[in-house]
């Protein structure tokens, strides 16, 4: 769920501003091939090192700190400065979506039942001021994590690491007393291992080894709440400048960072130039004027909206500096079976079957922007993506059926439900999508009543167990590319969360679903592993407990002298690492 | 004169503190956690106590307005994690969202606020006080007439149409200018004026207006006092008659008007601001008002509300001085 | 609007220089063009706006209805053909994305915005004649308290409150309700203030003192002599108000917090619309020269009733130069 985490509570900032942030919104391409476009974009030529790259971003970097960041894959600018343990492939499209080491000489080393993961690093690892990284500063970066004052990381340690659900972090005094105390089930036998022990196997720990809680922090330069402004580097660049609290980062090559321990980052451009706080709007002007610097200057943020797509239209040189990618991600119809009539799946089936993508997609920005889903999976292999449609509702929808479904299930004169929504204007969760769910029920004898919430008031909602709205949109995105990530939160009965933020909102706690998840998070193959999460994910699909509506796609601008614009179905995004400007 | 002010200094102390104590209250009971909104979405319920707790929101809506008028006289610590951060009085406690200092971070965004403001302001006096003294020596020729209709266009267009149609006229067909993005005047002081210029005739045209008929109307009681019959009776100028008189005439109210605007602009121009993106106190106001950070929707209304009855203040006493005819009771 | 408070005064029974005006006013009125040609555009927007449901079913359009084929969806949803997809049945053509037909949406906008405005104009009047007529009459605390309160009002950030207090309201209270409720109760600091001014004003002249002398009460000198005297300024000041509210919805609405969806209203069609300035300018063009006329139409009307209402020309109230009167120079336009 990440980039819509910490984004999507920025987002609803955005709202008044003159584009809504285009951010996450819904984007998607017409077909799978996605990856095949996105290697188009951007100028020709053969990259070469040197020049200033500009990053002209909507949100500024102000959690610029490794504990705080929420990333899937260790994001984009954030991984310039802070290497991982593992991260993410650096390639276009499906090849991207592969797991790789990065501080650490492979993805770790599982025992017999994946419950311990042991991670060796490379030799010749250094900060930007010579000093060695060693296992003790990943573990203590870990640590940090888990404090109070650095809150905004996912939720994957603490639920894993033995003693995670309890432990504070290094700045609290713990129950003896004592401050600094460790997590003891993160073991560093020497300067260059590390050791993981779980409470239970999970076979895609390396997944979650790419996030920036991994990157190593030397303890004796930690600074609290204060690190962001400086953290120290690991990776390629180290940050000379931090103006107003991140809204401009100037990133210069850090000299003891060894290209021969890092086969994924290219690290072209000598300076990056991040600048933020701009309007999508004024993002998607410059990068497509290009005038100056920003003919060198990508956004890592900021998407196509439809009516800049609308407008770029049959523009051929603006076409060709478009990127696009496939973000695992999925907008979809959710129902509370506590609440009447949505106990009764005939009900669910009929919403199922009388729902019209065309006019959903077309609200959420169009066919360019929106692919119809009818699966909760993304549609990439990594995913575990099986095909299935157990309610068809063809292009715009099977009224007819759905009358049928409503007359078996009680209601031949139809019925009237409420469907909550956001009012924020992200074309997901917003207005215009669910009049577009209204418009397609009411065709089907089912009258929809809008309720439309404050963005803030929506999310917390939708997460109240207690309290979940009956009928609502809803959205999910990958912190990582796989099922587990994107099914477990979502069906797992033990993830029912009462008193914090619940997502599963079907409160779906079957104990076969419940077993299939633990089974499959034994595995170590991740091949298996994909396979079987799709075949649960067409399983699950038959309770009809949620409308699968769309896979967004992603379009971004570069400007006229960008290279080796790299875009992987991890991310749907360009690789910054990856760019060059000469 | 000094019982005056210290009278009026205590009344909009008291005016302050209903003021700051009715935001906090209100936003206090608004939907959203503030706790959990800093957190991060998928916080864990004991990582949401943690931080609740941190905030100090675990205490009575009273306890922590408490907290907030004891930073302001008194300044105030908070953790840090490694060490503690202290912020001198007055201090207007630390963002939810990014525990920044508030009073750090209402500086960082005034330059913009007033960039925008006083850009405006000078548009302002010169169209509006222009177009106000014209119409006041034209009077009943064609030339009022048009400047009637100008003026009620004005205060009749919404900020964020004018400046909407702008943005398409300027910016998208005639591409005169690029669409505008906040620069710092100490960056680049050519490059700060061209990215304000669309702003500040949005908000200059959308203020003269006003002073166009505050102006004219000034101007036109003021020739019509007998002594300005009685200089013109004697053969005094046309051209002195206006610049010695009407414009004497007509500037102590515009002056006031013109203090008192600058005031409330100080909280920032909300839609002007969130229009053009411009990164100032009416931005941040918005921002934070999405996230229920208390503090900094506190501090931003605070210090809207100083500078108004500052500038209320200041213009009192203005147009006490211009004008002997009003006395200060 | 202009004539209901002013006819009500000679049915007081009094002879005040408000009462039997309401002619002349009138009268005035019709020989100013602007004036007329502001009532006949604001005549014709009512009327429309009243029928609204009237033309959906004459041009055969459902406001809410999308039509996924009017849309170009690959090209992010913008309308076929030009001016925005104008047809034989979509005179004005229709919303990108969905489709919706234009010219119905924005009839049933002006619904929206007339309504809202007109409600929170007589909150703002009522509220506000209550309180000025209370700090006019009544004792120094009461006067000082009310003022303060006054003081508070004009200087909170309206905006900012609104917001605030529809998020707090609960989502099911009827929205146009609210609107008009949160803009009435926020916005009378004005009202206040100028029959404030011109109930000192008034107290002091021979007839109210009469009245007073004669042994009768607070209410009972509010109702029959001050109300009466009062008619001019107040409306004068509730034509400024007006518009001044129109914009304020549109502007509510233009952040996302106005009336709730599939409900029109002009100021959330302007904020969808304006990415959509250079693909389909029709759609941020209509609603903005609407908004406009709307606010000009009544804005000229004001200043009209203004003129007519105060012969003298003068462009301020006249207050005298009594408590208050160099206050009431500085009266902004909330």
């Amino acid at each position: 769920m990440r980039p819509q985490s910490r984004i999507s509570r920025r987002t609803a900032a955005v709202t008044v501003s003159l584009v809504l942030a285009g951010g996450l919104a819904a984007c998607g391409p017409e077909s799978g091939d996605a990856a095949k476009g996105a290697g188009k974009a951007g100028a020709a030529g053969a990259p070469q090192k040197g020049g200033t790259l500009t990053v002209l971003n909507n949100e500024p970097q102000s959690d610029f700190d490794p504990a705080r960041l929420y990333t899937s894959g260790g994001g984009n600018v954030p991984s310039l400065v802070f290497r991982t343990l593992t991260t993410r492939n650096r390639e276009n499209g499906a090849a991207g979506t592969q797991v790789v080491p990065d501080l650490a000489t492979d993805t770790g080393r599982p025992n017999a039942d994946a419950t311990e993961w042991t991670y060796t690093l490379k030799d010749g690892l250094k900060y930007e001021d010579g000093t060695p990284i060693t296992s003790a500063d990943i573990k203590y970066g870990i640590e940090r994590s888990f404090a109070a004052e650095l809150s905004g990381g996912a939720p994957y340690l603490r639920d894993w690491l033995v003693g995670g659900d309890t432990y504070q972090g290094p700045y609290k005094a713990a129950s003896d007393g004592k401050k600094g105390k460790g997590l003891a089930s993160i073991l560093v036998p020497d300067a260059k291992t590390i050791v993981f022990k779980l409470r239970k196997p999970e076979g895609e720990f390396p997944f979650v080894a790419t996030q920036t809680q991994f990157a190593p922090v030397p303890k004796a330069k930690d600074t609290g709440v204060k690190y962001e402004e400086h953290p120290v580097s690991s990776g390629p660049y180290k940050v000379t400048a931090n103006e107003n609290d991140g809204e401009r980062l100037v990133l210069e090559r850090n000299p003891h960072w060894d290209p021969k321990t890092d086969a994924e980052r290219k690290a072209y451009p000598d300076k990056v130039d991040v600048r933020s706080g701009l309007d999508a709007a004024v993002i998607n002007q410059r990068l497509s004027t290009s005038s100056g610097a920003d003919a060198a200057a990508v956004t890592t943020d900021t998407n196509l909206g439809p009516a800049e797509l609308a407008q770029i239209g049959g523009n051929k040189e603006l076409a060709a500096r478009v990127g696009t990618g496939h973000f695992g991600y999925v907008n979809y119809l959710a129902f509370n079976p506590k609440v009447k009539p949505f106990d009764n799946p005939k009900v669910r089936q009929a919403i199922s079957y009388a729902i019209n993508r065309t006019s959903v997609i077309n609200a959420a920005g169009g066919s360019a922007l929106a692919e119809p889903a009818t699966t909760f999976l993304p549609e990439q292999a990594a995913f575990g993506f099986t095909k299935y449609d157990h309610f068809p509702a063809g292009k715009t929808g099977d009224p007819a059926k759905a009358k049928a479904l409503l007359k078996e299930a009680g209601h031949p004169d139809g019925l009237t439900v409420t469907l909550t929504h956001s009012t924020a204007q992200n074309r997901q969760t917003s207005p215009e999508v669910a009049t577009a769910v209204q418009q397609a029920l009411a065709a089907a004898g089912i009258t929809v009543k809008l309720e439309g919430l404050e963005n803030n008031a929506f999310n917390e909602r939708r997460w109240d167990a207690k309290n979940t709205p009956g009928f609502f949109l809803s959205r999910w995105g990958a912190d990582w590319p796989s099922g587990a990530p994107f099914l477990a939160p979502i069906f797992d009965g033990r993830q029912i969360v009462t008193d914090g933020s619940n997502y599963n909102h079907a409160q779906l706690d079957d104990p076969a679903v419940n077993k299939e998840i633990d089974e499959i998070a034994k595995l170590t193959d991740l091949a298996a592993a994909a396979k079987r999460w799709g075949a649960l994910d067409s399983k699950i699909g038959e309770q009809a407990l949620d409308v699968p509506l769309f896979h967004p796609v992603y379009k971004r601008l570069v400007g006229k002298d960008v290279k080796n614009i790299v875009i992987s179905d991890w991310t749907g995004v360009l690789d910054i690492s990856q760019v060059a400007v000469k | 004169m000094t019982g005056f002010v210290l009278k009026k200094l205590a009344g909009a102390l008291l005016v302050l503190l209903a003021l700051s104590l009715a935001v906090y209250a209100l936003f206090y009971l608004a939907p959203g956690d503030p706790a959990r909104l800093a957190c991060g979405e998928r916080c864990t319920p004991q990582q949401v106590a943690q931080v609740r707790d941190q905030l100090g929101l675990n205490e009575s809506v009273f306890a922590q307005y408490g907290h907030f008028l004891q930073g302001l006289v008194a300044g105030r610590d908070y953790s840090a994690g490694t060490g503690t951060l202290h912020c001198d009085a007055p201090c207007l406690g630390f963002s939810y969202q990014n525990d920044r200092p508030v009073t750090e971070l209402l500086l960082d965004r005034l330059p913009a606020t007033f960039s925008l403001a006083l850009g405006a302001l000078v548009l302002w006096l010169v169209i509006g006080v222009g177009t106000g003294l014209l119409s006041a020596l034209r009077r009943g020729g064609l030339t009022e007439r048009a400047l009637t209709v100008l003026t009620l266009a004005g205060t009749g267009t919404p900020v964020f149409i004018l400046g909407l149609l702008l943005l398409m006229l300027v910016c998208a067909y005639l591409q005169w200018l690029p669409f505008p993005t906040y620069v710092p005047f100490t960056e680049d002081p050519e490059q700060w004026a061209w990215n304000l210029l669309l702003p500040w005739v949005t908000l200059g045209f959308f203020e003269s207006a006003k002073y166009a008929r505050l102006t004219r109307s000034s101007a036109l009681e003021t020739l019509a006092e007998d002594h300005i019959r009685t200089f013109r009776a004697y053969g005094v100028g046309e051209r002195a008659v206006v610049t010695r008189h009407a414009l004497r005439g007509a500037l102590p109210p515009v002056i006031a008007l013109s203090a008192v605007d600058l005031g409330t602009m100080m909280g920032g121009a909300v839609l002007t601001e969130s229009l053009f993106g411009i990164p100032g106190l009416g931005k941040t106001l918005i921002d934070g008002v999405r996230v229920v950070d208390l503090p900094v929707v506190t501090g931003v209304v605070l210090v809207t509300g100083v500078a108004v009855v500052l500038a209320g203040a200041l213009a009192d006493l203005l147009y006490a001085v211009a004008d002997r005819r009003v006395a200060l009771t | 609007m202009t004539t209901a408070p002013t006819a009500a005064a000679p049915a007081a029974g009094t002879t005040t220089p408000a009462a039997g005006t309401a002619r002349q006013v009138l009268r005035r009125l019709r020989h100013r063009p602007s004036a007329v040609l502001a009532g006949a555009v604001l005549a014709l927007l009512v009327l429309l706006a009243a029928a609204a449901p009237l033309v959906a079913h004459l041009t055969g359009q459902d406001p809410n209805a999308f039509h996924d084929d009017l849309v170009d969806s690959a090209r992010g949803g913008v309308p076929l053909g030009p001016f925005g997809g104008a047809s034989a049945d979509h005179w004005l053509g229709v919303e990108p994305g969905t489709g919706r037909d234009l010219l119905t949406r924005l009839l049933y906008g002006a619904r929206i915005s007339l309504l809202v405005a007109l409600g929170a104009t007589a909150v703002q009047v009522a509220v506000g004649l209550a309180a000025g007529l209370a700090a006019g009459l009544g004792n120094r605390l009461a006067d000082t308290f009310i003022s303060r309160l006054t003081e508070v009002m004009l200087a909170l950030p309206m905006l900012i409150l609104a917001i605030a207090l529809t998020a707090v309201v609960p989502a099911g209270f009827p929205r146009p309700l609210l609107l008009i409720l949160v803009i009435g109760l926020l916005g009378w600091g004005g009202t206040a203030r100028v029959v404030r001014a011109q109930t000192l004003t008034l107290r002091s002249l021979d007839f109210v003192a009469a009245a007073r002398l004669a042994g009768n009460g607070p209410l009972r000198i509010a109702r029959r002599e001050l109300l009466p005297s009062l008619a001019a300024p107040v409306i004068t000041y509730a034509a400024i108000l007006l518009p001044a509210n129109i914009v304020v919805e549109a502007s509510l609405s233009f952040l996302g917090v106005g009336v709730k969806p599939p409900t029109p209203s002009w100021g959330q069609m302007l904020s969808t619309a304006q990415t959509w300035f250079r693909a389909d300018p029709m759609y941020v063009l209509l609603p903005a020269g609407l908004l406009f006329t709307t606010v000009l139409a009544f804005t000229v009307l004001g200043e009209a009733v203004r003129t007519a209402l105060d012969p003298r020309e003068s462009s301020r109230l006249r207050v005298g130069r009594t408590r208050g009167g160099a206050r009431s120079r500085k009266e902004r336009t909330p």
